[in-house]
Protein backbone atom coordinates (compact mmCIF):
# COMPACT_ATOMS: atom_id res chain seq x y z
CA UNK A 1 0.00 0.00 0.00
CA UNK A 2 1.32 3.38 -0.87
CA UNK A 3 1.65 5.64 2.14
CA UNK A 4 0.63 9.12 1.28
CA UNK A 5 3.03 11.74 2.51
CA UNK A 6 1.82 15.00 3.80
CA UNK A 7 2.62 17.90 1.57
CA UNK A 8 5.59 19.88 2.73
CA UNK A 9 4.78 23.44 3.42
CA UNK A 10 7.20 26.08 2.28
CA UNK A 11 8.36 28.07 5.35
CA UNK A 12 7.07 31.60 5.27
CA UNK A 13 8.28 34.49 7.33
CA UNK A 14 5.14 36.28 8.54
CA UNK A 15 5.67 39.83 7.36
CA UNK A 16 2.41 40.95 8.90
CA UNK A 17 3.81 40.59 12.40
CA UNK A 18 6.72 42.89 11.51
CA UNK A 19 4.55 45.94 11.89
CA UNK A 20 3.43 44.71 15.32
CA UNK A 21 7.05 44.36 16.43
CA UNK A 22 7.82 47.76 14.98
CA UNK A 23 4.99 49.36 16.90
CA UNK A 24 6.04 47.69 20.12
CA UNK A 25 9.54 49.05 19.60
CA UNK A 26 8.07 52.43 18.87
CA UNK A 27 6.11 52.45 22.12
CA UNK A 28 9.21 51.31 24.01
CA UNK A 29 11.37 54.09 22.57
CA UNK A 30 8.67 56.67 23.17
CA UNK A 31 8.54 55.65 26.82
CA UNK A 32 12.33 55.79 27.12
CA UNK A 33 12.43 59.23 25.52
CA UNK A 34 9.75 60.38 27.96
CA UNK A 35 11.93 59.21 30.86
CA UNK A 36 14.85 61.25 29.48
CA UNK A 37 12.57 64.15 28.70
CA UNK A 38 14.11 67.49 29.61
CA UNK A 39 11.75 70.19 30.76
CA UNK A 40 13.03 73.07 28.70
CA UNK A 41 12.83 76.64 29.90
CA UNK A 42 12.52 79.26 27.21
CA UNK A 43 15.95 80.86 27.06
CA UNK A 44 18.23 82.17 24.34
CA UNK A 45 21.30 79.98 24.56
CA UNK A 46 24.69 81.70 24.48
CA UNK A 47 26.56 80.99 21.29
CA UNK A 48 30.09 79.74 20.76
CA UNK A 49 31.67 78.29 17.65
CA UNK A 50 34.14 76.24 19.63
CA UNK A 51 32.68 74.04 22.35
CA UNK A 52 32.89 70.54 23.75
CA UNK A 53 30.45 67.90 24.91
CA UNK A 54 29.97 68.33 28.65
CA UNK A 55 27.41 65.60 29.23
CA UNK A 56 28.41 63.16 31.96
CA UNK A 57 26.85 59.94 33.22
CA UNK A 58 24.87 61.85 35.81
CA UNK A 59 23.82 65.40 35.21
CA UNK A 60 22.06 68.16 37.07
CA UNK A 61 20.69 71.07 35.12
CA UNK A 62 19.93 74.45 36.65
CA UNK A 63 18.35 76.97 34.34
CA UNK A 64 18.50 80.75 34.59
CA UNK A 65 16.16 82.84 32.49
CA UNK A 66 16.61 86.36 31.18
CA UNK A 67 15.28 87.91 34.41
CA UNK A 68 17.58 85.92 36.69
CA UNK A 69 14.98 83.40 37.84
CA UNK A 70 16.35 79.93 38.63
CA UNK A 71 14.61 76.77 37.46
CA UNK A 72 15.06 73.14 38.26
CA UNK A 73 13.09 70.39 36.58
CA UNK A 74 10.86 72.96 34.92
CA UNK A 75 9.89 74.66 38.18
CA UNK A 76 11.02 78.07 39.43
CA UNK A 77 13.18 77.96 42.55
CA UNK A 78 14.96 80.53 44.67
CA UNK A 79 18.67 80.51 45.49
CA UNK A 80 18.22 78.65 48.79
CA UNK A 81 16.24 75.93 47.04
CA UNK A 82 18.87 75.76 44.32
CA UNK A 83 21.51 75.22 47.01
CA UNK A 84 19.42 72.45 48.57
CA UNK A 85 18.89 70.76 45.19
CA UNK A 86 22.60 70.88 44.36
CA UNK A 87 23.62 69.73 47.84
CA UNK A 88 21.22 66.75 47.66
CA UNK A 89 22.44 65.83 44.19
CA UNK A 90 26.09 65.98 45.24
CA UNK A 91 25.34 63.96 48.37
CA UNK A 92 23.69 61.29 46.21
CA UNK A 93 26.51 61.23 43.69
CA UNK A 94 29.64 63.35 44.23
CA UNK A 95 30.61 62.87 40.57
CA UNK A 96 27.44 64.50 39.27
CA UNK A 97 28.01 67.16 36.62
CA UNK A 98 26.27 70.46 37.29
CA UNK A 99 25.23 72.27 34.14
CA UNK A 100 24.26 75.91 34.08
CA UNK A 101 21.88 76.75 31.27
CA UNK A 102 21.54 80.50 31.37
CA UNK A 103 20.04 82.97 28.96
CA UNK A 104 22.72 84.77 26.98
CA UNK A 105 21.34 88.15 28.05
CA UNK A 106 21.13 87.40 31.75
CA UNK A 107 23.49 89.23 34.08
CA UNK A 108 26.53 87.26 35.12
CA UNK A 109 25.79 87.93 38.81
CA UNK A 110 23.04 85.27 38.70
CA UNK A 111 25.39 82.70 37.22
CA UNK A 112 27.97 83.67 39.81
CA UNK A 113 25.45 82.95 42.59
CA UNK A 114 25.36 79.33 41.43
CA UNK A 115 29.14 79.17 41.09
CA UNK A 116 29.46 80.44 44.66
CA UNK A 117 27.12 77.67 45.85
CA UNK A 118 29.31 75.10 44.09
CA UNK A 119 32.39 76.61 45.75
CA UNK A 120 30.70 76.45 49.11
CA UNK A 121 29.76 72.81 48.56
CA UNK A 122 33.30 72.11 47.37
CA UNK A 123 32.15 70.83 44.02
CA UNK A 124 35.02 71.28 41.64
CA UNK A 125 33.43 71.28 38.21
CA UNK A 126 30.78 73.32 36.47
CA UNK A 127 29.56 73.24 32.92
CA UNK A 128 28.44 76.33 31.04
CA UNK A 129 26.08 75.24 28.31
CA UNK A 130 26.03 76.91 24.92
CA UNK A 131 23.88 76.52 21.84
CA UNK A 132 24.70 73.34 20.01
CA UNK A 133 25.44 74.56 16.51
CA UNK A 134 26.03 71.16 14.87
CA UNK B 1 -23.07 33.99 -22.99
CA UNK B 2 -22.09 34.93 -19.50
CA UNK B 3 -19.23 37.36 -19.29
CA UNK B 4 -16.77 36.49 -16.59
CA UNK B 5 -15.73 39.32 -14.37
CA UNK B 6 -12.29 39.47 -12.99
CA UNK B 7 -12.14 39.15 -9.28
CA UNK B 8 -11.09 42.38 -7.63
CA UNK B 9 -8.33 41.71 -5.15
CA UNK B 10 -8.76 43.31 -1.79
CA UNK B 11 -5.74 45.36 -0.78
CA UNK B 12 -4.62 44.67 2.76
CA UNK B 13 -2.63 47.59 4.16
CA UNK B 14 -0.79 45.38 6.63
CA UNK B 15 0.21 43.05 3.81
CA UNK B 16 1.68 45.82 1.76
CA UNK B 17 4.56 46.38 4.16
CA UNK B 18 4.11 50.15 4.11
CA UNK B 19 2.99 50.14 7.70
CA UNK B 20 6.22 48.65 8.96
CA UNK B 21 8.19 51.17 6.92
CA UNK B 22 6.25 53.97 8.52
CA UNK B 23 6.79 52.52 11.98
CA UNK B 24 10.52 52.22 11.40
CA UNK B 25 10.71 55.80 10.21
CA UNK B 26 8.97 56.88 13.40
CA UNK B 27 11.42 54.81 15.45
CA UNK B 28 14.37 56.49 13.74
CA UNK B 29 12.78 59.87 14.41
CA UNK B 30 12.42 59.15 18.12
CA UNK B 31 15.95 57.76 18.38
CA UNK B 32 17.29 60.96 16.80
CA UNK B 33 15.22 63.08 19.19
CA UNK B 34 16.48 61.08 22.19
CA UNK B 35 20.15 61.33 21.14
CA UNK B 36 19.82 65.05 20.39
CA UNK B 37 19.51 65.94 24.07
CA UNK B 38 23.24 66.22 24.77
CA UNK B 39 24.70 69.23 26.53
CA UNK B 40 27.69 70.95 25.07
CA UNK B 41 29.63 73.95 26.23
CA UNK B 42 32.61 74.48 28.50
CA UNK B 43 33.72 72.54 31.55
CA UNK B 44 35.36 74.80 34.09
CA UNK B 45 37.21 73.92 37.26
CA UNK B 46 36.19 75.72 40.42
CA UNK B 47 38.82 76.55 43.03
CA UNK B 48 38.28 76.08 46.74
CA UNK B 49 36.60 78.98 48.48
CA UNK B 50 39.19 81.46 49.80
CA UNK B 51 42.01 79.41 48.31
CA UNK B 52 45.08 81.39 47.26
CA UNK B 53 47.90 80.71 44.86
CA UNK B 54 51.13 82.67 44.61
CA UNK B 55 51.89 83.69 41.04
CA UNK B 56 54.74 85.70 39.59
CA UNK B 57 53.42 89.14 38.63
CA UNK B 58 54.99 88.74 35.18
CA UNK B 59 52.92 85.61 34.60
CA UNK B 60 49.51 87.12 35.08
CA UNK B 61 47.19 89.00 32.77
CA UNK B 62 44.31 90.75 34.49
CA UNK B 63 41.27 91.35 32.35
CA UNK B 64 38.17 93.22 33.40
CA UNK B 65 34.87 92.57 31.69
CA UNK B 66 32.90 95.75 32.11
CA UNK B 67 29.13 96.14 32.34
CA UNK B 68 29.24 97.83 28.93
CA UNK B 69 30.66 94.62 27.45
CA UNK B 70 34.11 96.11 26.87
CA UNK B 71 37.27 94.33 27.89
CA UNK B 72 39.93 96.12 29.90
CA UNK B 73 43.52 94.94 30.17
CA UNK B 74 45.53 96.67 32.88
CA UNK B 75 43.12 99.62 32.86
CA UNK B 76 43.06 100.07 29.09
CA UNK B 77 40.22 99.11 26.78
CA UNK B 78 41.12 96.20 24.54
CA UNK B 79 39.08 95.62 21.36
CA UNK B 80 37.55 92.13 21.34
CA UNK B 81 39.18 91.29 17.99
CA UNK B 82 42.62 91.92 19.50
CA UNK B 83 42.00 89.75 22.57
CA UNK B 84 43.11 86.50 21.02
CA UNK B 85 46.27 88.01 19.51
CA UNK B 86 47.26 89.75 22.75
CA UNK B 87 46.91 86.61 24.84
CA UNK B 88 48.71 84.53 22.23
CA UNK B 89 51.65 86.94 22.10
CA UNK B 90 51.97 86.88 25.89
CA UNK B 91 51.73 83.09 25.96
CA UNK B 92 54.75 82.84 23.67
CA UNK B 93 56.91 84.68 26.23
CA UNK B 94 55.22 83.30 29.34
CA UNK B 95 53.94 79.76 28.71
CA UNK B 96 52.71 79.50 32.31
CA UNK B 97 50.65 82.63 31.94
CA UNK B 98 47.62 82.88 34.20
CA UNK B 99 44.62 84.71 32.85
CA UNK B 100 42.50 86.36 35.49
CA UNK B 101 39.10 87.58 34.43
CA UNK B 102 37.15 89.92 36.70
CA UNK B 103 33.55 90.13 35.61
CA UNK B 104 31.32 92.99 36.63
CA UNK B 105 27.88 92.13 37.95
CA UNK B 106 25.75 93.29 35.04
CA UNK B 107 27.83 91.82 32.23
CA UNK B 108 25.75 89.64 29.94
CA UNK B 109 26.43 85.92 30.19
CA UNK B 110 27.19 85.79 26.46
CA UNK B 111 30.23 88.05 26.96
CA UNK B 112 31.64 85.72 29.62
CA UNK B 113 31.04 82.68 27.42
CA UNK B 114 32.75 84.39 24.48
CA UNK B 115 35.79 85.14 26.64
CA UNK B 116 35.93 81.54 27.86
CA UNK B 117 35.70 80.40 24.24
CA UNK B 118 38.81 82.43 23.34
CA UNK B 119 40.65 80.99 26.36
CA UNK B 120 39.71 77.46 25.36
CA UNK B 121 40.70 78.02 21.75
CA UNK B 122 44.15 79.21 22.84
CA UNK B 123 44.45 76.25 25.24
CA UNK B 124 45.31 78.44 28.21
CA UNK B 125 45.84 76.13 31.16
CA UNK B 126 45.63 78.64 33.98
CA UNK B 127 42.43 80.56 33.81
CA UNK B 128 40.58 82.07 36.71
CA UNK B 129 37.40 84.10 36.76
CA UNK B 130 35.81 86.01 39.56
CA UNK B 131 33.01 88.47 40.09
CA UNK B 132 34.48 91.94 40.24
CA UNK B 133 33.82 93.91 43.38
CA UNK B 134 34.74 97.21 41.71
CA UNK B 135 31.16 98.33 41.30
CA UNK B 136 30.18 97.18 44.78
CA UNK B 137 32.48 99.64 46.50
Amino acid sequence: MKISRGKRRIPIVPINSMSDIAFLLLIFIMLISLINYRKEIKISYPEAEFHEVTQADKNLEIWIDNGGMFYYDGLPIDLAEAEAVIADAIADDPKIRVHILADKNTSYKYVNDLVEILKLLQHRVVSFIVKDGK
Amino acid sequence: MKIQRRKIKKIDIADSGALSDLAFLLIIFFIVIAVFNVNSGFILGIPRKNSTKIINTMDIMKFDLLDSGQIELDGEILPIDKLSGTINTNLEFHPNMTILLRVQREVSYQKVVSFVEVIRKLEVENFSFVLSDKDEL
